[in-house]
């Protein structure tokens, strides 16, 4: 009878185990979405969710009710790591015309603070990005788009050297996407000490990211047309 | 170092106690709630289903959020009005002609309308306590009179809303001619003079009509540094129901029940020990990544847990 009993308490055992677990792991996949591949992000964005930036702000920055538009704030746009995003997020804002304030985090440790801040960028990248390609494509003033480029893009390219023949080799469209999502980006996050040095890929993505996040429509079909009539 | 029941008992909180005339004739329109599935020792529970975040609150979602009520194990609620009327806005429709449409239609709504919708939640076993209408400037006098036409037909006691003194003033004919209360709503803005948010404002309002009586935020109230088990003590007879959810103070984040500083487990038991015809209604706006009927789950267990 022994014998007869001990594998039902094991099943039962397992059953309950296996219940207990999928309780506690229960994930909203239908609001969070699948896991991400890069669990940076993945980390990011369960940060965002959990200390509830996402109720008010929303998840993909689609803001709810009175909360600010972090897509097109022109605070986050200037936040650079976290220095404007950060102070604010721990102090709040108490003083306003709204409803409620906005909360204070103070008790949220700085690692906290930055994975927020990096789902805010990643976020308003994504929605940005979906933005300007949905945008209706119109020609540009290639002055215009020299005076932008000389301003944001000089410090690192230069339109006879890095860039010579740009205008020959890829039509616009090709230009568009390159100035919207540059391949030469597209590496795989890695936190080995070689990959940690290249500190001269990480400021040019850093760079571009902040474009992409700042880039109305006007500018990009201005720097296409100048990158276009580059000889 | 006086306790806060000797405080009151020598009568220095004299400034902050209503007027005498308001508390005799307050209306105990939540004492006439019959109880429910959500009846839990002694305590009538219910939710706020602004906390299920991810459905939007339409009319056309009625059905899924009554699945969801029934799965929550609530027997009452506090709908807003978006779960009842139309929508209006549209693509090539200004917002002030919706909100002339939507005014049309609280004014002449179809026959019957809100006795169906009554129909609906009386065959799911729910009760509406309260119907949420952002009462604000822009409505008329008849559509005041509508909106609690309509809440009155859906069964609630009161109509409550997020406004502010002065919008007060103005609605204070309305609820007696329709045997109903108006339910005051708090938030946590201390810099903006017309809002409900310090205790002092609060029994500003209660002041000025019997029919009032506070939904007391106890989130928004902790956030803002009030004394909820205090206001509670001083104010009950004037307390229609709770929003019950969990914040820091000091302008403090919203967090999990039981990780903030709101006192949910004294107050609940308060109204359990003092038998006071309070309703508690859930409400959450903290983070969570499991599912909101998950959530809610969690909340009520703790609220059974803190009266049982």
């Amino acid at each position: 009878m022994k014998r007869l009993l001990a594998p039902g308490c094991v099943l039962l055992l397992a059953a309950s185990l296996a219940a207990q677990t999928a309780t506690h792991r229960s994930y909203d996949t239908a609001f969070l979405g699948p896991p991400m591949a890069d669990p940076v992000l993945q980390h990011a964005k369960e940060t965002f969710v959990l200390f509830g930036c996402a109720y008010c702000h929303g998840l993909n920055l689609v803001s709810r009710g009175e909360a600010t538009d972090l897509m097109h704030s022109a605070l986050v746009g200037r936040d650079e790591n976290g220095n404007r995003i950060g102070p604010l997020l721990r102090a709040g804002i108490p003083q306003t015309a709204k409803l409620s304030p906005m909360p204070q985090f103070s008790d949220l440790s700085d690692q906290q603070i930055a994975a927020i801040v990096t789902w805010i960028h990643y976020a308003r990248r994504q929605g940005r990005y979906q933005e300007l390609t949905a945008a209706t494509v119109t020609p540009g003033d290639a002055a215009a788009g020299k005076t932008y480029f000389d301003r944001a893009c000089s410090s690192c390219h230069a339109i006879d050297r890095d860039l010579s023949g740009i205008g020959r080799k890829y039509d616009a469209a090709a230009l568009r996407a390159a100035v919207l999502d540059p391949k030469g980006l597209k590496v795989e996050r890695s936190f080995s000490v070689d990959r940690l040095k290249d500190t001269k890929l990480t400021a040019a993505e850093q760079r571009h990211h902040a474009l992409l996040e700042n880039y109305s429509a006007d500018d990009v079909a201005n720097l296409v047309a100048y990158l276009a009539s580059s000889p | 170092m006086l306790t806060r029941r000797q405080f009151t008992k020598t009568g220095l909180a004299l400034p902050l106690v209503l007027p005498a005339f308001a508390l005799r004739s307050a209306i105990t329109a939540a004492q006439a709630v019959r109880p429910n599935r959500s009846f839990i020792s002694g305590v009538q529970f219910g939710l706020q289903p602004f906390c299920y975040h991810d459905l939007a609150m339409t009319r056309e979602n009625r059905g899924e959020l009554i699945r969801r009520l029934i799965r929550n194990g609530m027997g009452m609620v506090e709908l807003h009005s978006t779960w009842v009327e139309p929508r209006f806005t549209a693509s090539g429709v200004t917002p002030a002609a919706a909100r002339d449409k939507l005014r049309e239609w609280r004014l002449t709504p179809p026959p019957a309308y809100y006795q169906s919708v009554r129909k609906e939640l009386d065959n799911a076993g729910i009760s509406v306590f309260t119907y949420y209408v952002n009462f604000d400037d822009s409505y008329t006098d008849a559509e005041f009179d509508a909106a609690f036409e309509g809440a009155k037909i859906l069964g609630a006691r009161g109509c409550v809303g997020s406004f502010g003194l002065a919008l007060s003033r103005r609605l204070v004919p309305f609820p007696s001619r329709h045997g109903m209360f108006i339910g005051l709503h708090n938030h946590d803005n201390l810099s903006d003079p017309d809002a409900y948010a310090s205790e002092a404002s609060m029994v500003k309002g209660l002041s000025m009509s019997p029919d009032f009586k506070m939904m007391l935020d106890v989130r928004h109230f902790t956030a803002a540094d009030g004394d909820c088990v205090g206001f509670l003590e001083r104010h009950h007879e004037r307390v229609a129901g709770m929003h019950v959810g969990d914040r820091r103070k000091h302008n403090g984040r919203s967090a999990p029940f039981g990780e903030g500083d709101a006192p949910i487990i004294e107050l609940l038991r308060m109204v359990r020990d003092n038998r006071w015809p309070i309703v508690a209604l859930l409400e959450f706006e903290h983070g969570t990544l499991r599912p909101e009927v998950e959530e809610v789950d969690l909340m009520f267990d703790y609220c059974k847990r803190a009266v049982a």
